[in-house]
């Protein structure tokens, strides 16, 4: 009996110490010097590549699945399509970092909320660069904190590699969306996860390998 | 040399011209008809089939592929093998997906678009696709092959498919080819081979 009230403390003060150590996203990492000033994602940002991905949504339990399409058209803008394995359209977008245009949206996802959200995920995966204010590292990591208005991004670069591996868009205190990116060649992520801490809500992202 | 430019403009502008010919209203019936008898005989069907989604804006089409499986009445299989693989079944009201391994049901009263082509690929097997009363209809010719299109009349259906065009081959009068094209100038192309009609199919093939 006292050994599990023992056990019961232990996992508590284990409970205690993640969730406190989750509060502010740098807290754990020693802040360096500066090696750069600006970082250049190499993701997405060849014109002549179709960025196709499957892709699968869960939202809030209901899961959703389709391609996700990514196509850098011009300097600063991306169209993106989204459709059902069958084909069919369910949304178009073009984005850049300022503008924002919905060429078309099935009226069961035409919600403000939604687009909203997904436009702020979608500009967070095809930002082309981060301008770095500070820089800090943990053991396998450089990471870098760059403004993005109210909020901040954390860009995490594996020391071993040098690939962008992670980028946090978090607020001052709060954690808000992570992206997860697994690339073998580091041109082309083959493997990325979008997900939120404040909604249930994560993308997952398989790049489509074509024959 | 400019009779020969000449002469190689008429021919490809022959040729162009060739390739989509109104059919008479005797051709329809005749076409129809070849079709109906066909498609009564057609207890199961599966074929291979490669899904050609073409954007505008993309330099190449995707592309993915596998196989369909239908049985009469209603029971259909869309099974996605490459470059993943993604199984859809349309049985009894309800659509099952199996999307790599994880499982999901939905419902196609929820569902309506899902329905109508479920139908729609049904029908063109089976041949109660002409009666619909959901389509307009034109007929044209091509080289060894009819052509079919349907304009959906409805308008919900219409914002998403605007215009479905069935390709049967002459001879079998069966569908060698589906397009679905979407209101802008996007389509998917869905190229139907290795038919097999009327092997047998157990009911336990639909189940994902």
């Amino acid at each position: 009996m006292q050994k599990s009230t023992i056990q019961f403390l232990l996992i508590n003060c284990l409970l205690a110490f993640v969730l406190v150590s989750c509060g502010s996203v740098t807290k754990n990492y020693t802040l360096k010097k500066l090696d750069k000033t600006s970082y250049q994602v190499p993701y997405f940002t060849d014109s002549k590549t179709d960025y196709v991905y499957k892709t699968n949504i869960t939202v809030y339990g209901h899961e959703i699945s389709g391609i996700f399409i990514a196509k850098k058209i011009n300097d600063t803008t991306h169209r993106v399509v989204f459709t059902t394995e069958f084909g069919n359209k369910l949304l178009d977008f073009e984005i850049s970092e300022k503008t924002f245009k919905v060429n078309s949206i099935v009226s069961e996802l035409d919600r403000k909320i939604l687009i909203n959200t997904l436009t702020e995920d979608f500009r967070l995966l095809l930002k082309k660069e981060y301008l770095i204010q500070e820089q800090f590292e943990n053991e396998s990591d450089n990471i870098y904190k760059s403004k993005d208005g109210n909020r901040d991004n954390y860009l995490f670069i594996s020391k071993n590699g040098s690939k962008l591996e992670k980028v946090v868009n978090a607020s001052k205190t709060k954690e808000k969306i992570t992206l997860l990116f697994s690339s073998e060649n580091n041109i082309f992520a083959d493997k990325i996860q979008i997900i939120h801490q404040n909604i249930k809500l994560k993308i997952e992202l398989n790049y489509f390998k074509s024959e | 040399m400019k009779t020969k430019i000449a002469l190689l403009i008429l021919f490809i502008s022959g040729n162009l011209f060739a390739q989509e010919q109104k059919m008479s209203d005797a051709e329809i019936a005749a076409f129809k008809q070849d079709v109906n008898v066909v498609s009564k005989k057609i207890k199961t069907l599966s074929t291979d089939f490669v899904q050609y989604k073409h954007l505008d804006f993309l330099s190449k089409d995707i592309e993915t592929s596998g196989k369909m499986i239908f049985k009469e009445p209603n029971l259909l299989q869309w099974q996605y093998k490459k470059p993943y693989n993604y199984s859809i079944v349309f049985k009894n009201g309800k659509i099952l997906i199996n999307d790599e391994g994880k499982k999901s049901a939905v419902d196609i009263g929820n569902s309506k678009i899902f329905g109508r082509i479920n139908k729609l690929i049904v029908g063109s097997v089976s041949g109660n696709m002409f009666d619909d009363k959901e389509f307009t209809i034109s007929y044209f010719k091509l080289k060894g092959q009819n052509l079919a299109k349907f304009v959906p009349k409805d308008a919900t259906l219409k914002k998403y498919i605007k215009q479905i065009e069935l390709t049967f081959d002459k001879e079998e009068a069966t569908v060698v080819q589906v397009k679905l094209l979407e209101s802008s100038e996007d389509y998917t192309r869905i190229v139907l081979k290795n038919k097999v009609i009327n092997a047998k199919i157990d009911d336990s093939v639909f189940t994902n």
